[in-house]
């Protein structure tokens, strides 16, 4: 329990409306019951209500906050939106959760395409600034609705990551509050006050915040990012329609989404490939085909009779390639653009279906959100970045596992997930996705988690499950050989007294520990020493 | 297929009712939440940009978690299961609170859980526990009691607003519900809604014996008091034989419209008559050529959407059944999402009126932004509810609009107080002003 004494420097810090430890403000942050990775094992045995909640405005504040906790050993945990369920919640009992949704400072820099953000600002509202000054960002799969810092530092990718790219490619001028208080600025704020430039004089350390999908705060509190935007095309994409009926309306001659369909997953593959190849499209893509269903249902019942009528054999053969076409330039370059487009799919049998001229989704509104609705139970267990061939095996190893776990997870036929191209096609990008309903035994799917990882192990998949993801000490020494020690030397390094985030980035390994349904499972070696 | 069906739905099934007495109902609800904050934040698609993103007040002034829905989710779900107790924060919590819907609209973009019910049970529940409602609402639940008023006011003076010119007919069709605030406070609303129905060659009569809706006492949990008004109120309408109850309150719209059905646990179109707010009325009257609203009125205007005339005010349907696997239910539930409200007819009275240059505030409709007055926050929380339409107003200077129009006297109370503390030239006018001040003096 965090003392008077420290409770009274809070308040000195930030004022006392924005410090508490009411049991009602704590329980207003606990990381369940619903949502992402929420009501699994991990929720339940590794999150707790904070023991007192802070919400910092600025840097200097922050760098306060957490000298104090140094000082008295205070565990703290960072969170910006919530969103990335029981990962960016306290795992251990009395924490300091810092809510940073007051630090949203929005700067955009229009001459030099960047925008400056704090932690609390989310991706619409940057989408919107830039694209009223003629550029754009993607719009993460995590959501509209996530925190861009966050989202950079973990995720980061949408299908317009096709054309924009990876997105450790668009962090520049960074400032990040080390786990013991000192500030590190990257980039060029190394030097000075302008963020243009990532690469800073001294080491980048952008890599180690990030690492392949983040470390969840446990290397510390970024409070300060600039962005690299890209240049897009002038005219308005108009909001319609009343919600839940929304959409943004694309204005045809310069951009379009135009939906495929081709004989087989090599002509998709190929499609994607010369598609990048030829350096045209803003986005290629192909979702999971559920969430087609989704977008048709008016209501979950309503889903579940259309995707009822699917079977194995309907989904195997189904090949769809989604392709998003922007006139960056000129009307001119997009109707090149097409033609060029349509060159690539006439040989491949590609067959342009009528496509709605509006998006839905990925332009300003990822709609991650709404993948909840069937189910009640979400989490994004897989991503796989490496080549657009590599789809082919992973796709069908990854539904023949979750076959074996279905029920409970959700009927989904052997759908291979998610797959596109990512930097005009020099990269693939597999997306596995499972659902469940959170009311049945949900032990079968905690191991299915880690069950993902060993096959990706076996099959020698190049996987995202890596660091504060899945037990560390299963999955380091098999990507490195030595990853799982190089991160913990970090760690060590950066927090001595692992205040930031604990235990984090050891945290699956002692929810295995801890949680007897996973015993079983554990054929792998750890520590004895590693915390309880 | 039948037998995938079959195994797909083999989960035994949980009764359950849209019945805000008792907390079980919604607990599916609230374990449910994701913490997207769709609840909070405008809807991504017409997100304005970097100011005005949000659309909860609550969450916007208090800024923890905890007053955002996603943290009133989870804190109501620990109290259903018995794992959190009240305290005064967390009536706070609960009460500091519009009931304004823009979460419920927001969570059924994304996930269709039932929030603002869960919301108005949640106060019910404080009722029950004996902890709820606030003290100045004590206050005014003896107000209504005795005086049949939210103000206290002698109900003597109950038509005190009627003119010579404003005379209701002994019997008409129309019965025009005026409800306190018009009754009592701004009287020219209730004038001008009289005029423009006379205007368009209609006859309206009054209730009998006019008493307050009980807009707040449902609001802030005093469901058998509320539901006694609703009882002796829909009855009062019945015995005039009227096929049309006609409000300019959009708090009494919602009530009638909405509240009483669900208080009486019947269907919107089982009431026995039809309810329309005047904005409705006009609008139609206007289409059929019965008003003209010719007389130019020269302002830059903006729209305020009152949350009950236009997110909340969807009929109601009662609705008991069973949630099965992956939480679908049987029957289907025909779900309140907000789509359906009155957002159209009041712009398109408003533009079509000479001279007014109808500029839009970047948060409209179902995104719109509380005026923070209504479902007995003020009386409250006075400083929450004066934060709420400062933040509001600050979107009408932003497009520096010269008038600011809603359709609902307790938003014009409530706006016209807070420019007067501020001394700002904003003029604020209820809608009915307006059209009566735009018909044709010929006519």
């Amino acid at each position: 329990m965090i003392s008077k004494e420290v409770y009274r420097i809070l308040e000195s810090i930030v004022g006392p409306e924005y410090v508490s430890d009411d049991p009602v403000i704590c329980e207003g942050y606990r990381s369940g019951p619903g949502g992402y990775e929420n009501g699994l094992g991990y929720e339940r045995v590794m999150t707790l209500v904070p023991g007192c909640v802070i919400m910092p405005r600025t840097t200097e504040e922050v760098q306060r906050i957490v000298k104090v906790c140094y000082r008295r050993d205070i565990p703290y945990v960072p969170y910006s939106t919530g969103f990335y369920g029981p990962r960016s919640h306290p795992h251990v009992e009395d924490a300091l959760l810092i809510d940073l949704k007051r630090m949203n400072d929005f700067v955009l820099d229009e001459k030099h395409f960047y925008v400056e953000v704090g932690p609390g600002m989310v991706y619409s509202p940057i989408q919107e600034e830039c694209m009223n000054h003629g550029a754009y960002v993607v719009i993460g799969g995590g959501g509209a609705q996530a925190s861009a810092i966050a989202n950079l530092i973990g995720d980061g990718w949408s299908p317009l990551s096709h054309r924009i790219g990876l997105p450790h490619r668009r962090i520049l001028g960074t400032e990040v509050v080390m786990p013991d208080g000192e500030l590190l600025r990257l980039g060029s704020l190394a030097t000075d006050d302008d963020p243009f430039w990532g690469e800073s004089p001294g080491p980048d350390l952008r890599g180690l915040l990030r690492g392949y999908t983040g470390l969840r705060g446990c290397l510390g509190i970024v409070t300060r990012m600039a962005i690299k935007t890209l240049p897009f095309q002038p005219e308005r994409l108009e909001p319609t329609g009343v919600s839940p009926d929304t959409a943004l309306a694309l204005p045809q001659n310069r951009v379009k989404w135009i939906n495929f369909t081709v004989p087989s997953k090599e002509a998709q593959v190929k499609a994607m490939r010369e598609i990048g190849h030829a350096e045209i499209a803003g986005a290629v893509t192909k979702v999971p085909l559920f969430w087609r269903a989704i977008a048709k249902a008016e209501c979950k019942e309503e889903f579940w009779d259309i995707w009822g009528q699917e079977t194995e054999e309907s989904i195997a053969n189904f090949f769809i390639v989604r392709v998003l076409l922007i006139g960056f330039t000129s009307e001119e370059q997009m109707a090149y653009d097409e033609k060029v487009l349509m060159d690539i799919m006439e040989p491949l049998g590609g067959i342009a279906r009528r496509t709605k001229p509006s998006d839905e989704s990925w332009i300003k509104n990822a709609d991650s959100a709404g993948m909840w609705l069937m189910c009640g139970g979400y989490v994004s267990l897989d991503y796989v970045i490496e080549t657009l061939t590599q789809s082919i095996e992973h796709g069908p190893t990854y539904a023949d596992l979750k076959k074996k776990y279905t029920p409970p997870l959700m009927p989904d036929y052997g759908d291979p997930g998610w797959f596109q191209s990512f930097e005009l096609g020099h990269q693939g990008y597999s997306e596995f996705l499972i659902y469940w309903d959170p009311d049945d035994d949900t032990d079968p799917v905690d191991r299915f988690y880690v069950d993902t990882s060993k096959m990706n192990i076996k099959n020698r998949f190049y996987t995202s499950l890596l660091g504060p993801h899945q037990p560390l000490y299963l999955t380091g020494p098999k990507y490195g050989p030595n990853y799982h020690e190089f991160l913990l030397k970090v760690k060590d390094e950066f927090d001595p007294k692992w205040m930031s985030h604990p235990p984090v980035p050891l945290a699956h390994d002692v929810f295995v520990e801890r949680a007897p349904w996973m015993h079983a499972m554990k054929d792998w070696e750890s520590p004895d020493d590693l915390p309880k | 297929m039948a037998e995938e069906l079959n195994v797909r739905y083999y989960k035994p099934r949980d009764e359950f009712k849209l019945d805000v007495t008792d907390i079980e109902n919604f607990v599916y609800d609230m374990s449910r939440c994701i913490k997207c904050k769709g609840c909070t934040w405008v809807e991504h698609t017409y997100m304005p940009g970097a100011k005005f993103m949000t659309r909860c007040p609550s969450a916007t002034i208090y800024e923890f978690d905890a007053y955002g829905a996603y943290g009133k989710m989870r804190i109501g779900h620990a109290m259903a299961e018995g794992l959190l107790d009240w305290n005064e924060k967390a009536l706070e919590v609960m009460y500091a609170c519009t009931l304004c819907g823009a979460c419920d609209v927001g969570c059924k973009r994304n996930l269709d859980l039932e929030i603002g019910l869960t919301l108005e049970s949640l106060r019910v529940k404080a009722v029950q526990d004996g902890v709820g409602p606030m003290p100045a609402h004590k206050k005014l639940a003896a107000n209504i009691e005795k005086k049949h008023n939210f103000y206290g006011a002698a109900h003597k003076d109950r038509k005190g607003w009627l003119t010579e010119e404003t005379q209701p007919a002994r019997k008409a069709d129309i019965v025009y519900f005026v409800g306190c605030n018009a009754s009592y406070k701004n009287q020219e609303i209730a004038r001008s809604t009289a005029k423009i129905i006379q205007a368009a060659g209609d006859d309206f009569m009054l209730l009998p014996n006019e008493w307050c809706c009980g807009n707040t006492l449902f609001s802030v949990g005093l469901y058998d008091e509320a539901k006694a008004l609703a009882e002796r109120n829909v009855e009062a309408m019945r015995k005039t034989g009227a096929r049309t109850l006609l409000t300019s309150c959009a708090e009494g719209y919602r009530m009638w419209k909405v509240d009483y059905p669900k208080l009486l646990d019947i269907a919107t179109e089982d009431l026995g008559f039809e309810v329309i707010h005047l904005v409705e009325y006009a609008g139609d009257r206007i289409a059929n050529g019965a008003l003209k609203t010719t007389r130019p009125f020269e302002t830059r205007m903006t729209y305020h959407d009152s949350c009950s005339l236009s997110r909340l005010s969807e009929p109601w349907t009662p609705y008991e059944g069973k949630r099965g696997w992956m939480g679908c239910v049987e029957p289907r539930l025909k779900r309140r999402r907000g789509k359906n409200g009155v957002y159209f007819p009041p712009r398109d009275i408003l533009k079509g009126i000479p001279g007014v240059n109808l500029v839009e505030m970047p948060r409209m409709r179902e995104n719109a932004f509380c005026c923070g007055a209504g479902r007995g926050t003020k009386e409250a929380f006075p400083d929450f509810a004066r934060r709420a339409a400062n933040h509001r107003l600050e979107e009408v200077r932003e497009i520096g609009a010269e008038t600011l129009v809603a359709a609902c006297p307790w938003c014009k109370s409530h706006f016209s107080e807070v420019t007067g503390e501020n001394g700002d030239a904003i003029q604020v006018l209820d809608i009915a002003e307006v059209i009566c001040a735009s018909l044709d003096a010929s006519a």
